[in-house]
């Protein structure tokens, strides 16, 4: 799987941003806002209906 | 420093990098780099010949820039190996019609134009890292008029000036006009004990005592000469320091307790004007200076990240590397086997580094002599009765400990006890919880879920922890003292990657309003990147809570490292807030959905044996 | 298969509740948790020391696996990070598996960081040590691997520290390598002029 523009959510402020994804080489997460670490990348479905 | 170059039982190895280490205590596996130095270090007899002709001159770093040196060249003549090295990117060319002058005259025909890096691979059993510091460059202190004013130098240069073996011979001579200053200023905690973000904030340890000495060189050289040092403490603390401290005032030296505001030049003279306020008397003071040397901090080596990730060795919030334990283990890292000595723990001086040397030297050697080492029981096994052969466990495996499975041949995978580290990464992923861990069972740990989850569940904050990195964090918050409130309750794995899909939901079956989930940095793990396997189960949790419809920031992740105990207290103080804001309905919803969920599993299963029941009879 | 290790007879489980001078019974009402802890499933003997980790609070343990037939140790006290393999050892003296041995921290990560809010620290305790317990029955009997150590040390830094570290492990008859990154080892004490406090020569 190539590297891919995904979508991630803070769950600590709510704050959302795109990032890049490697399934192969998963990198460590920090909220650009809130420094939190709880970012999930919101599954690809659930961005394009938004 | 000969010494070692001569000892027969070390293998010198310099222009070299360690590429890898693999392994475990005992049984480290090394491979070197040995860079090209296109100069057969053995053969050469450092007779400067080839220096002689080579047409390239380039600022020499040794000399701090103050003289040229050619491209190839001699560190400094006590170098060892006592050897030339060409340095190709100053060269004119490995190409002989552009140059090639230097071979020409090397009567041994030691110098080769195609030298290459040469991996090395060799086998230890224990390592000590002692890669050393940096120092800091005050180019940032604008005020001070380094670079911008040539008679202000730092502590290094002055190093190289007043050394006999120095480009000026010893000869104490200020840049602009060669001339040897009378008047002569020290700038103390120049990028040290900083609190306006500029520099560093932890005092240099060694900067004062550096100035004291150089105040009594520049008095025994020059007698008569004028110094002063300007101050904010001067920390004289160690073994016959305040003795020096003392001679250097009787010398005539002017300590002047206050920080230089501001700097300008005398463009005529060249000499320098500062402005201070005497903190003493608290007036405002001018004073002027032929010479100004900035006592420069001490800064963690800026290359010192790739060493320290093969070794996982974690960093304290300045940068330097963090023991094992600051009182009790003072040179072990916390992985076995490794053990750290000199400035890459903590600034310090020469006497310290030796003393911290001789104590790791003394650590090693405990292996060394014993010949063997026990591993802690905390591998894993599969249960060949679980097993379906998926082989998702050997890719999971950071260590490459498992052997793959084969789906067709039914055949479980093997996993190497050896080279297994213990991460449980593997059996929590391993889909038919067909892993035991040794010592971290899924019973035991469930069981401590149950522990926690039992009285007033609604109220606390499940948390798991990494034994390295953010479990130790937490004891750092306790050493440090830092309060915080008493909702969470931990739960110590190996790796955060142990922590299984099922710890979590379990808890929150059982009513936890909020889980912490929490590890070491990427860059800190302690079991190569199974880390990585965390963050990608984290995802797959919070999608699971989302189709529940259960609140996905119930579920929280947190990389704390073993220095941040700030972190750890800030982390609990928030999700504190947020354990607030889950409400009764809530929490019996969740344990509503997740026992349906659990009793259609359940349902499934059966159906599934029944239906294997038929089809074998 | 080997995997299933039998269980034991019937469990007897030691709780021992260390006050920590006052580091943990300064907030911690160390009584009380261990009051509560004799209500645990299959908790046999508790006792409180002031010190466990001194000698009389190892013996009071040593004491008690004989005495009370104990075959689970549980210890209430600091991080496992300074006392584990002390406890470990000392429950393996006395004849236990020292894998039947589980610490809980009632210091670093209770004690100290709840300073002002005694009950609920106090009930945070109780709830440590009663996840402690419900580990320590699962707790299994484990045996250690012994690995061979390689003879030979890898020194990185060519610095004053490394050339002592190195000079040092290679006097004491092992092999050592040493490597520099750059073309000579010295680091940046081959810089300095002098060298306080013996103000003499660096190299
Ligand atoms: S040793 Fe002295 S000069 Fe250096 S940072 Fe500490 S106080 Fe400042
Ligand atoms: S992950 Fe589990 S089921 Fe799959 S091969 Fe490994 S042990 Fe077997
Ligand atoms: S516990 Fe970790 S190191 Fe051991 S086999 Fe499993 S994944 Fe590999
Ligand atoms: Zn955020």
């Amino acid at each position: 799987m190539a590297p891919k523009q995904v979508r991630f959510k803070c769950l600590m402020c709510g704050h959302e941003y795109d990032g890049m994804y490697d399934h192969e080489n998963v990198t460590e997460r920090s909220c650009p806002k809130c420094r939190s670490n709880s970012i999930r990348r919101l599954p690809d479905a659930k961005v394009a209906k938004s | 420093m000969m010494d070692v170059g001569r000892h027969p039982k070390v293998e010198l190895f310099t222009n070299s990098e360690v590429e890898n280490v693999t392994g475990f205590v005992g049984n480290f596996n090394v491979t070197i780099r040995k860079k090209a130095r296109y100069v057969d270090a053995n053969e050469c007899t450092a007779c400067a010949e080839c220096a002689k002709v080579c047409p390239v001159a380039v600022p020499d770093e040794y000399q701090q820039g103050f003289s040229s040196r050619k491209a190839i060249y001699m560190p400094f003549p006590q170098a060892v190996p006592s050897a030339y090295i060409l340095n190709m990117d100053n060269c004119l060319g490995n190409n002989p019609i552009a140059c090639g002058k230097c071979a020409d005259v090397c009567e041994k025909h030691c110098i080769n134009y195609d030298d290459q890096d040469e991996l090395v691979n060799i086998e230890v059993g224990v390592v000590i890292t002692a890669t050393g510091m940096d120092v800091y460059d005050p180019t940032e202190y604008d005020e001070y008029g380094y670079t911008r004013f040539d008679n202000v130098i730092t502590s290094m240069e002055f190093e190289r000036l007043i050394c006999a073996g120095g480009p000026t011979e010893g000869h104490f001579i200020r840049p602009s006009d060669r001339k040897i200053p009378q008047k002569i200023g020290f700038i103390q905690c120049v990028g040290s004990r900083s609190q306006d973000g500029r520099g560093n904030p932890y005092c240099s340890n060694i900067c004062c005592m550096n100035t004291v000495k150089d105040t009594l060189l520049l008095c025994d050289h020059y007698p008569g000469v004028e110094a002063k040092v300007f101050y904010m403490d001067m920390r004289a603390f160690g073994k016959g320091f305040e003795d020096l401290y003392m001679r250097s005032k009787e010398e005539g030296v002017k300590y002047v307790r206050g920080i230089p505001g501001d700097v300008v030049e005398d463009p005529e003279t060249r000499n320098l004007l500062l402005t201070v306020e005497n903190t003493t008397t608290g007036k405002l003071e001018k004073h002027e200076l032929e010479m100004l040397v900035l006592s420069q901090g001490v800064i963690p080596r800026q290359d010192g990240d790739s060493i320290r990730k093969l070794l996982t060795l974690s960093q304290t919030s300045d940068g330097f590397i963090m023991e094992s334990h600051p009182k009790l283990k003072p040179v072990d890292a916390p992985t076995k086997g490794i053990f750290i000595a000199g400035c890459v723990e903590s600034p310090k001086d020469v006497k310290d580094s030796v003393t911290q040397a001789s104590a790791a030297a003394a650590r090693a050697s405990i292996l060394l002599n014993a010949g063997k080492t026990k591993i802690e029981a905390i591998t894993s096994q599969v249960d060949t009765e679980l097993c379906n052969f998926c082989g998702i466990c050997a890719k999971v495996c950071p260590y490459n400990a498992i052997s793959a499975s084969d789906r067709k041949a039914e055949k479980p995978p093997t996993i190497i006890a050896a080279a297994c580290a213990g991460c449980g990464a593997c059996a929590a992923e391993c889909p038919q919880d067909a892993i035991l861990m040794r010592h971290f069972r899924d019973e035991q740990i469930m069981a401590q879920v149950e522990a926690l989850v039992k009285d007033d569940p609604e109220k606390h904050l499940l948390t798991f922890a990494c034994n390295w990195c953010s479990y130790a964090g937490g004891d750092n918050a306790g050493t440090a003292r830092l309060q915080y409130p008493t909702s969470s309750r931990l739960i110590r794995t190996m790796c955060s990657g142990r922590v299984d899909e099922k710890f979590v939901m379990h808890a929150f079956k059982m009513g936890a309003p909020m889980v912490l989930v929490s590890g070491c940095h990427f860059a800190d793990c302690h079991y190569i990147n199974a880390v990585h396997w965390t963050q990608k189960r984290m995802d797959r949790l919070w999608n699971k809570l989302d189709k529940l419809g259960i609140r996905v920031d119930r579920l929280q992740l947190e990389w704390i490292s073993a220095a941040e105990g700030q972190k750890f207290a800030k982390v609990m103080r928030e999700l504190e807030e947020r354990v607030q804001t889950v409400t009764d309905e809530e929490i019996e919803h969740t344990k509503k959905v997740l026992a349906e969920e659990e009793a259609k599993a359940e349902a499934k299963k059966k159906k599934k044996a029944k239906a294997g029941a038929e089809v074998s009879a | 298969m080997a995997l299933e290790l039998k269980k034991p007879e019937k469990l007897r489980i030691g709780v021992f509740v260390c006050e920590c001078g006052l580091n943990i019974a300064g907030t911690i009402d160390c009584s009380a948790v261990s009051e509560y802890s004799k209500t645990l499933e299959d908790v046999v003997c508790v006792v409180q020391n002031k010190y466990t980790c001194a000698d009389p609070g190892q013996n009071e343990i040593k004491k008690a696996i004989v005495e009370h037939k104990l075959n689970r140790v549980v210890v209430a006290s600091c991080t496992p990070k300074i006392h584990e393999p002390t406890f470990r050892q000392c429950v393996a003296d006395a004849g236990l598996n020292p894998y039947l041995f589980e610490m809980v921290n009632l210091r670093e990560h209770c004690s100290w960081v709840h300073q002002t809010e005694k009950e609920k620290a106090t009930e945070k305790a109780k709830d440590l040590v009663r996840s402690g317990v419900a580990r320590a029955r699962f707790l299994e009997p484990q045996i250690e691997a012994e690995v061979p150590v390689t003879k030979a040390a890898l020194v990185i830094g060519g610095g004053v520290a490394g050339i002592q570290a190195a000079l040092d492990l290679a006097d004491g008859g092992h092999k050592v390598f040493l490597v520099e990154k750059e073309p000579t080892i010295g680091g940046i004490m081959a810089a300095l002029d002098k060298t306080y406090p013996t103000m003499d020569c660096s190299i």
